[in-house]
């Protein structure tokens, strides 16, 4: 498959060789920000799934500091660690027990992980025409240049 | 001299007609770009009020309000909105193809002229051409 496209691509003028190299690059782009994006998400469901862990392991009525905003804590007591609020998304939180709270995040970053897969398969497929593309036009070009 | 004038505007036109055509069905992708992502989520939302039990509490966050939702009015809502986004969507589908078959018929109505455009071009600076030429030959003549 790879033979095949290679000949398409060096049946191609300089020209378009250009073009399609430069849209390749900036589809890459792309596909790496996107990379980016999910990584960060799935480092945040990880911080949640952990902290949520921590939380199941602090007794009820334990002592604890709470955030009014980002510089003000006031003092307060831990009450039922059992229930927690799931943001699920478009402002709707849902009441779930510790367990199912766990499990939602287990299920996100799962899903996360197997979008970032799927994505980076894409990516290097794309990555590779790229290369292949500014390879030939390499080679086009210094066949042009010694001609002239 | 006049039609090369004349020729000129009518391209202008056209050409500025395309610009705008490309402006709109850029605009397209952008909204279609954000009822789709707007569309994943919502799904997302659905998928995981199904797997709820009956008596399980929804909540929804209006403003800096957080009220409490029965689970069947959140579903319905969730699923109302899904169909107004896909119905949104199948909108600016039409649209944009509209857009694009208009883009297409500009674009060919644009070539058409462009080659009268540069067959009076090459008319006119053949003429100037000889006309430079005839020049030159009764220049010559005082010349001797």
């Amino acid at each position: 498959m790879a033979a095949s496209s290679r000949m398409e691509i060096e049946k191609m003028s300089v020209e378009q060789l250009r073009g399609l190299k430069e849209q390749a690059d900036m589809e890459v782009n792309l596909f790496q920000d996107s990379l980016n994006n999910i990584r960060t998400a799935t480092a945040r469901l990880e911080l949640a799934s952990t902290a949520l862990h921590d939380l199941s392991l602090r007794p009820q009525g334990k002592k604890m500091l709470v955030p009014l905003t980002a510089s003000l804590y006031v003092p307060g007591m831990l009450d039922d660690a059992e229930k927690v609020l799931v943001d699920v998304g478009t402002g709707y939180f849902i009441e779930k027990t510790m367990a199912e709270g766990k499990d939602y995040c287990e299920r996100k970053i799962s899903l996360l992980k197997s979008n970032y897969d799927q994505l980076l398969e894409v990516a290097t497929k794309k990555k590779s025409i790229a290369d292949e593309a500014g390879a030939v036009l390499q080679a086009k070009l210094k066949h042009m240049a010694p001609a002239q | 001299m006049a039609a090369l004038k004349e020729l000129q505007r009518d391209l202008e036109n056209k050409a500025n007609d395309l610009n705008k055509l490309q402006k709109d069905i850029s605009k397209n992708h952008q909204v279609r770009k954000k009822y789709t992502i707007q569309l994943g989520e919502n799904e997302l939302v659905l998928k995981e009020l199904d797997l709820l039990n009956e008596d399980a509490n929804v909540y929804k966050l209006i403003g800096p309000v957080l009220v409490k939702q029965d689970l069947a009015e959140a579903n319905a809502n969730v699923r109302k909105r899904i169909e107004y986004i896909s119905a949104e969507l199948k909108r600016l589908d039409g649209t944009l193809q509209d857009l694009e078959e208009k883009q297409n018929s500009k674009k060919e109505a644009v070539v058409v002229p462009d080659s009268r455009y540069s067959r009076y071009n090459k008319e006119f600076s053949r003429c100037r051409l000889e006309k430079a030429r005839h020049n030159m030959s009764k220049s010559n003549k005082h010349a001797v």
